[in-house]
């Protein structure tokens, strides 16, 4: 279903303008260089490279098993790459990590912590590594855990759990924080209440890395993207620049219903529909990217009258990152 | 410092709330202790072997060596000086006394001189010996014959089975307690609470100082409670000098934790480092004397008693609180303990492994 020979270029546009704005731009804080992690057969890190700028929130997205966790752990001194060079506020990884680190908060994609330490204790035992440590009674009201301070790790929800695991990225008051999947179990108070400490972060120059796989998320929080895919960066840009690879104005998403005697207009049929730039089969629906909207949209409707077919949940919205991402990786995120 | 001084709090705050580790370990010496206590209670001794030369062969030398034949405290064996000493150095005897030709005259004299040879090498012997000559004298002496053991004095214990497994229990007891750190060390690494740790700045050096010095505390107040329940209810005495005793539990202890962090550093799996901490403990439980002797253990086996730092951990408690030695007597046992721990950290550190 992925359209192969378009990612190159899709890549190619996008490193270009990348490289363009990094010249004009202060130097990196995360530079990461031709990075390779395998684990036995497996490559999970295919020659990766990208950079992070100060004060700037840098998403990564990629289906499950992409490498973003293997990419995101080398940089947090974590785990050893295979080959390629991370450096992270102008100091190398491998060499330099612990005077990194202090500088670094870090999320992790799961956190397990000690199950006889409380909320608090955590947190003042997390302060105690750095040399600077905020109070633990602020960090406990940024993330709206002040009534768990007594509670024991395993006694928290799992959303609490997040939180926790989010105050102890915040414990150093880092300059880069890496944040694994830090929204994923959150409900949706907890969720947009995150959104606002990152982007308080991001106000205060604090440059992010994060890593989602709610499209509609990264498409407000970040300012760039690299979507990865295999181990390698297939498309690297801001939100807008990435919708705008799709060449469509609009997707158009229907269910088919077809009653008996009458066949189903295949996805071929209307790919040559008027304006049509892409179309593909979702979970139950057919959506169409088109660059003009009338004409497409009257054309798909006389194409079911005239298969006999009624369409169904017939949705138009302007394209969004989730398209971006189901075209580039050919498959649907979540499934 | 102050990332030390948290992390070690932190650390006896997190044993202080797993009541059912701090429980088990002690669990195990008081209840060898009490099954033992209930089943020699006072009445089951070691029973020292003694090798006996008359070079003297007269009929008083004779009366005495039947009698000590006849004694219940001690086995004795007759022979001549060659062979007697050997026997001692195959660890067959604990101690051979010697009345030399002349014995019957100095003793008419006033004044005999026994010549008494132990086993210096083994501490536990050497302890077991000192005990039961002064014992042989004693009862030799119950005539009143003025004999002067060529050694210099030492007090006479009644030593007891209780009494001498007490400190066999506080070192068994350390072991198990302390050798145990690997698999927890194991099992943080294997549920992701070392990865969040290998995020941070902190040092590994740190985190093991931090749980050694937690488990230290720990293991002090474990050692002081079995020796308080030793001494109340069993009414085993404690001869040598407390603060002494502190120190040789510390070494102990510390020995142990190093031996766990290694077995902590080269495991993956929780199972793994159990099952290799058992291997390793329950057959040191026994070559490192902690139930009985093994001063009478084949020559062949000697290296192998030699090597285990609990046969040392035992041999210090022991002349400690059986004999009441000062430093200078459990100095060999302090050096050994002290080496076990300053090789075992490096390796320990070594080893180390975040993820
Ligand atoms: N410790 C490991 N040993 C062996 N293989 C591993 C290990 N960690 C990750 N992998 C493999 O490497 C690949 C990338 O994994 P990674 O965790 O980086 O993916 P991800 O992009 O974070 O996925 P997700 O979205 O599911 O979190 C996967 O195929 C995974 O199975
Ligand atoms: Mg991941």
């Amino acid at each position: 279903m992925r359209i192969s020979h378009e990612n190159p270029s899709v890549g190619g546009v996008a490193r270009v303008s990348g490289a363009t704005l990094t010249r004009a731009a202060p130097p990196s804080v995360v530079r990461v260089d031709h990075l390779v992690k395998r684990y036995g057969a497996t490559t999970a890190v295919a020659d990766l490279s990208f950079s992070v700028r100060p004060g700037e929130i840098f998403g990564l997205l990629g289906p499950n098993g992409a490498g973003k966790t293997s990419t995101i752990e080398i940089i947090e001194g974590i785990r050893t790459p295979d080959s390629g060079t991370v450096e992270v506020f102008g100091l190398d990884i491998q060499r330099q990590r612990r005077a990194i680190q202090g500088r670094v908060g870090v999320q992790l994609q799961s956190t397990t912590l000690f199950p006889e330490l409380t909320v608090q204790e955590t947190l003042g035992l997390f302060g105690s590594f750095y040399p600077h440590a905020r109070p633990v009674r602020e960090l406990l009201r940024e993330v709206a855990l002040e009534e768990k301070a007594h509670a024991f790790p395993q006694d928290l929800s799992g959303g609490q759990r997040q939180r926790l695991a989010l105050a102890l990225a915040l414990v150093n008051e880092p300059e880069l924080v890496i944040l694994d999947e830090p929204t994923t179990g959150l409900d949706p108070q907890s969720r947009r209440a995150l959104w606002d400490i990152i982007q308080q972060l991001r106000q205060r120059g604090v440059a992010i890395i994060l890593t989602t796989h709610f499209m509609d998320e990264a498409q407000i929080l970040c300012d760039r993207i690299a979507i990865v895919d295999h181990g390698q960066i297939i498309a690297e840009d801001t939100p807008a620049g990435l919708i705008a690879l799709l060449g469509a104005s609009a997707a158009i998403a229907f269910q088919v219903v077809v009653p008996t005697g009458a066949t189903a207009p295949d996805l071929a049929m209307v790919r040559q529909l008027p304006g049509v730039e892409d179309a593909r089969a979702g979970l139950d629906q057919l959506i169409l990217y088109t660059r003009q909207t009338e004409p497409t949209l009257i054309a798909l409707l006389h194409l079911a009258e005239h298969a006999g077919v009624t369409l169904e949940h017939l949705q138009l919205h302007t394209p969004t990152l989730e398209d971006v991402f189901i075209k580039l990786t050919g498959r649907q995120l979540r499934s | 410092m102050r990332t030390y001084l948290r992390l070690t709090s932190s650390m006896i705050q997190m044993l202080r709330r797993n009541v059912a580790l701090v429980l088990s370990s002690l669990g195990l010496g008081i209840v060898s202790i009490l099954a033992f206590g209930l089943l020699f209670g006072n009445g089951g001794n070691v029973t020292p072997q003694l090798g006996v030369v008359d070079e003297d062969q007269t009929p008083l030398t004779t009366q005495m060596i039947q009698s000590l034949a006849h004694s219940t405290t001690v086995h004795i064996s007759i022979g001549s000086r060659a062979t007697e000493i050997d026997a001692l150095r195959g660890a067959h005897l604990n101690a051979v006394i010697i009345m030399p030709a002349g014995f019957t005259a100095a003793l008419m004299g006033g004044n005999a001189q026994m010549p008494v040879y132990y086993d210096q090498s083994n501490p536990t012997s050497w302890l077991i010996a000192q005990v039961t000559v002064q014992q042989v004298v004693q009862q030799l002496s119950g005539v009143h014959l003025p004999i002067t053991l060529q050694t210099q004095a030492i007090s006479v214990h009644n030593l007891r089975t209780i009494d001498f497994l007490t400190p066999g229990m506080i070192g068994m007891m350390l072991m198990w307690a302390n050798l145990g750190i690997g698999t927890i060390l194991v099992s943080w690494r294997q549920v992701g609470i070392m990865r969040r740790l290998a995020a941070t700045p902190l040092r590994p050096g740190i985190l093991i100082a931090a749980q050694m010095s937690a488990r230290l505390l720990l293991s002090l107040i474990q050692a002081a409670m079995l020796l308080v329940i030793a001494m109340t209810v069993f009414k085993v005495p404690v001869y040598g000098n407390l603060g002494l005793l502190a120190g040789v539990v510390t070494l102990g202890t510390l020995t142990m934790l190093a031996i766990g962090f290694i077995i902590g550093g080269l495991t993956a799996k929780p199972e793994v480092a159990n099952a290799i901490t058992f291997l390793i403990s329950f057959p040191m439980m026994f070559l490192g004397g902690s139930y009985f002797s093994v001063d009478n253990a084949p020559a062949f086996m000697r290296p192998v008693t030699q090597f285990l730092p609990l046969t040392h951990l035992n041999d210090a408690l022991r002349q400690i609180i059986n004999n009441g030695a000062s430093f200078a007597a459990i100095q060999n046992d302090v050096f050994v303990l002290i080496a076990w721990i300053v090789l075992g950290s490096l390796v320990a550190t070594r080893a180390f492994r975040w993820v």
